[in-house]
C-alpha cells in the first residue's frame, strides 16, 4: 500500500506577503485607472466594454491581493 | 461511608457462596494487582494468567466489575503480555486484544456487576495458559473525606476496592500493590498478608480463592494534588486547504478535589501558597503540537496574560495559570487557541483526503466529563466518514465562516468521561476537489467587481427627476458638446500621428533613398487625411448651431484651421523633399529649400499642442 501523502498548500506561505503587496499594487492601479477613466470621459464617449473589462481586471488583481492579505495576517479562509 | 462498606462486604459474600461454582472451565493461576492512586485518575493495572482446566476449548476470558465501580470506568485496554514482566506496556498499540461490554450477561449471573469480555488471540485447549495486561482507568473514584476542607488544610483522599480480585473464575494465586503518593497515610484496611512499604501497601498474596471471592479494603490519605476536571471541554478542529488547521479549545473547568469552606484568604495563599492553598491551582500544562503558531490564551473578557510558551523540534510546551487560584469547588472558564501547519495533519490516501489528529485535550492530567471534538471541514468537501479506535457518538451539522456561501461541513464527535489514555489519533476521511479552494477568492473578486459594477451603474445612470426642466436639457446639450469636442480633439490626435508617420518617412527616405517607398507614404497619409476631415465637418456643423458651445466654439474652430494650415505646410514639405530627391540635390540645398516650411510647421505644432491641451481643460 502506497504511503498516505501530506497535503500542503499550492501556494508556499512563505510567498504570502509579497503576492499580497504586488497583486494588491496592481489591483489599485488598475483600480485608479478604471475611475480616471470613468471621471474623465464624458458619458456618451464612454465604453461600456472598457468599464467592465478594466472593473474585471482590477477585481482580480484586488480580490487575490486582499486573500493572500487575510492569510498572511493568520485569517486562514 | 460505614454502611456502605458493610452493603458490600454483604454482597461480595452472598455473590461467592451463591455462584461459586458457575465457571469451572477457567481459572486463574496468577493474578498481579497494581493500583497507581497518585494522581485523581484510578489507575490499576494487572497482569492475568488464564489456564484452562475444563475440556472445553475457551475463546475469552470474562471481567467483572461491581456497577458503582463500572460507571466511573473511563478506560479499558488488554494487551498479550510476551513475556518481560513489570515493562511499561503501551496500551495503544495494535497488538492489543479486543475488549468488550457483555450488554445481557447470562441469567445466571450474580446482579449489580458489569461485564466485559476479552477476546484471546486464540482458544485455549485444555491445560493451556494465555497471560495478559489489563488496564483499568477510572475517574472520580477517589472521594475526598473530609468532603469540605478550609484553606489550610489537606486534602484527604479515601480509596474503596476489593483485596480480592473480583473474578467469575477461581484465582490460585493472587496479589495486590497499592501505590499512593509520597504523603502521610491515615488509615488503610489491615488484613491478613498485609505489608507497607513507604507509599506503597501491598495486600497478599492470597491463594486458592473460589469465584466472585470480595473483601472490601479502604484507604485513606493525603492528596495534595489539585483535580482538573473539565465538565464540559469543545475543540474545533478547522482545516483551510491554505496551509493551516486551527484549534480552538474552550475549557469550562473546575476543581473536582475537597470543596473549600471558610473563607478565602489571598494574603495567606500569597504568603504561604505551599501551606494555605495546597491543593489549590498553580497552573496546567498543555503539549501542544511541534510548530504550533499564534498560540492564545483568553476568556470572554480578553486575553489572560499569564501563560508562558516554549518549544523545541519535538514539541510545544503551553503554560497557563487561572486568572485566580482554583480552589476545591471553584471553577473558571477559558479558551486556548493555536495554528498547525497542515502538512503534519492532512494526507491524501486513495483518491480521499483524511486528518489525523488526536482526540483528547493536550492539558497533562486533566479527566473530560463531556468532550465535543467538531472538526470543521473545507466548503466543498462531502462523502466524510469517521474512524476513530474507541466508540464515540457522532453526528454533522454546518457552520458558516469566513467568505462562505452554502456553510461548512461540520462532524461532531462526542464522548463523555475522557482521560489522557484517550489521546489517541483518529481520522476524518473526506472528498475535496482542489478547484473549491478558489470559492474564497471567488466571493472577494465578486465582491471588489460588484463595487466596480455599481460605479458603472451609477456614472450610467440618469438620476435627474424632472426630465424636462431647462437645466437638464441644458446638461444634456453640455454633454453632447463635450462629446463632440472629445471626438474632435480625437480626430486631431490622430491627425498628429499621420503626421508623424510623415515625418518619419521622410526621415527613411534620407536615410536610404527610397522614394517609392515616401511617394506610398505620402498617398496613404492623404487617403486617411481627407478621410478625418470628412469626419470633422459633421462635428464642426454641430458645434456652430449649438448655443452651449458657443464658448468654446472659436478655440475649436481655431484648432481646425491651424492644424489644417500645419497639415498644407507638412505635405508640401513632404512634396519638396521627394521633389529634391528626385532632382538628386544635395542635402544642403534640400535643407535651404524647406527651411522656411520647417519654421512655419514648428510654430504651428506648438500652437496646436497648446489649443489641445486648453480644451482638455475645459
Amino acid at each position: 500500500m502506497k504511503a498516505p501523502k501530506p497535503i500542503a498548500s499550492p501556494v508556499p506561505e512563505a510567498w504570502y506577503p509579497t503576492l499580497s503587496v504586488i497583486m494588491l499594487a496592481i489591483g489599485l492601479v488598475v483600480t485608479a485607472s478604471f475611475f480616471i477613466y470613468e471621471a474623465t470621459s464624458s458619458r456618451r464617449n464612454r465604453s461600456l466594454a472598457k468599464e467592465l473589462t478594466t472593473g474585471a481586471v482590477a477585481s482580480v488583481f484586488l480580490g487575490f491581493g486582499s486573500l493572500f492579505l487575510l492569510l498572511s495576517s493568520g485569517v486562514y479562509v | 461511608m460505614g454502611y456502605r462498606r458493610l452493603d458490600l462486604l454483604v454482597f461480595g459474600l452472598s455473590v461467592s457462596i451463591l455462584w461459586g461454582t458457575v465457571f469451572s472451565d477457567l481459572i486463574l493461576s496468577k493474578v498481579d494487582r497494581r493500583v497507581d492512586l497518585r494522581s485523581q485518575i484510578v489507575r490499576i493495572t494487572s497482569t492475568l494468567k488464564v489456564e484452562n482446566d475444563g475440556t472445553n476449548v475457551v475463546s475469552e476470558v470474562l471481567l467483572a466489575f461491581p456497577d458503582d465501580q463500572a460507571k466511573h470506568l473511563a478506560y479499558l485496554a488488554a494487551t498479550p503480555n510476551e513475556g518481560g514482566k513489570g515493562k511499561a506496556k503501551d496500551f495503544k498499540t495494535s497488538s492489543s486484544l479486543p475488549v468488550e461490554l457483555v450488554v445481557h450477561p447470562k441469567h445466571d449471573m450474580p446482579p449489580a456487576l458489569t461485564f466485559y469480555s476479552v477476546s484471546l488471540p486464540k482458544g485455549l485447549a485444555k491445560g493451556d495458559t494465555f497471560t495478559f495486561e489489563l488496564l483499568a482507568v477510572f475517574t472520580h473514584a477517589l472521594q475526598p473525606f473530609p468532603e469540605k476542607i478550609s484553606q489550610a488544610e489537606i486534602q484527604l483522599l479515601v480509596f474503596q476496592d476489593s483485596a480480592y480480585f473480583l473474578s467469575p473464575y477461581a484465582v490460585r494465586a493472587q496479589s495486590l500493590t497499592v501505590k499512593l503518593p509520597d504523603a502521610r497515610i491515615e488509615s488503610y484496611t489491615r488484613l491478613d498478608n498485609t505489608k507497607i512499604h513507604g507509599s506503597e501497601i501491598k495486600y497478599g498474596s492470597y491463594e486458592n480463592l473460589p469465584p466472585f471471592s470480595y473483601s472490601p479494603i479502604v484507604v485513606h490519605f493525603e492528596n495534595k494534588q489539585p483535580f482538573a476536571v473539565a465538565q464540559e471541554l469543545v475543540r474545533e478542529i478547522e482545516i483551510s486547504h491554505w496551509g493551516n488547521v486551527q484549534v480552538t479549545e474552550h475549557y469550562n473547568l473546575n476543581h473536582g478535589g475537597a470543596q473549600i469552606k471558610g473563607e478565602f484568604s489571598r494574603l495567606d495563599y500569597q504568603a504561604r501558597p505551599h501551606v494555605r492553598g495546597a491543593s489549590a491551582f498553580r497552573h496546567l500544562v498543555a503539549k501542544l503540537p511541534p510548530r504550533a503558531r499564534s498560540v492564545y490564551y483568553r476568556d470572554e473578557i480578553g486575553n489572560i496574560s499569564t501563560s508562558h510558551l516554549w518549544g523545541d523540534s519535538r514539541k510545544t510546551e503551553l503554560e497557563i495559570e487561572p486568572r485566580y487560584p482554583l480552589f476545591g469547588g471553584w471553577r473558571t472558564s477559558f479558551t486556548i487557541g493555536y495554528g498547525l501547519p497542515l502538512q503534519d495533519f492532512l494526507f491524501q490516501s486513495k483518491g480521499k483526503r483524511f486528518l489525523n489528529f488526536t482526540f483528547g485535550s493536550p492539558i497533562n492530567d486533566v479527566v473530560i466529563d463531556t468532550l465535543i471534538v467538531k472538526v470543521v471541514l473545507p466548503e466543498g468537501s462531502g462523502d466524510v466518514s469517521v474512524s476513530t479506535p474507541f466508540p464515540v457518538k457522532q453526528s454533522q451539522e454546518t457552520k458558516v465562516s469566513h467568505l462562505d456561501i452554502v456553510g461548512r461541513p461540520v462532524v461532531v464527535l462526542e464522548k463523555t468521561n475522557v482521560v489522557p489514555e484517550h489521546n489517541q489519533y483518529f481520522q476524518v476521511y473526506y472528498k475535496f476537489n482542489s478547484l473549491a479552494m478558489l470559492r474564497e477568492p471567488f466571493m472577494l473578486i465578486s465582491g471588489f467587481f460588484f463595487l466596480f459594477v455599481a460605479g458603472i451603474v451609477y456614472m450610467h445612470a440618469d438620476m435627474s427627476i424632472s426630465k424636462s426642466s431647462a437645466s437638464y436639457l441644458a446638461k444634456l446639450q453640455w454633454d453632447e458638446v463635450q462629446a463632440a469636442v472629445q471626438q474632435v480633439e480625437n480626430i486631431i490626435s490622430r491627425c498628429l500621428t499621420i503626421h508623424d508617420k510623415l515625418e518619419a518617412s521622410l526621415r527613411d527616405l534620407s536615410r536610404t533613398g527610397d522614394i517609392q517607398a515616401s511617394k506610398a507614404a505620402r498617398k496613404a497619409a492623404d487617403g486617411s487625411l481627407k478621410e478625418l476631415t470628412k469626419e470633422l465637418k459633421p462635428l464642426l456643423a454641430f458645434l456652430q448651431s449649438s448655443q452651449q458651445a458657443s464658448q468654446i466654439l472659436p478655440k475649436v474652430e481655431d484648432l481646425i484651421v491651424k492644424e489644417k494650415d500645419l497639415q498644407e505646410r507638412l505635405l508640401a514639405k513632404h512634396s519638396t523633399v521627394v521633389d529634391c530627391y528626385e532632382k538628386k540635390y544635395g542635402g544642403k540645398e534640400i535643407e535651404n529649400r524647406i527651411a522656411q516650411h520647417q519654421q512655419k510647421i514648428n510654430a504651428l505644432t506648438q500652437e496646436v499642442d497648446d489649443l489641445l491641451d486648453f480644451i482638455a481643460e475645459t
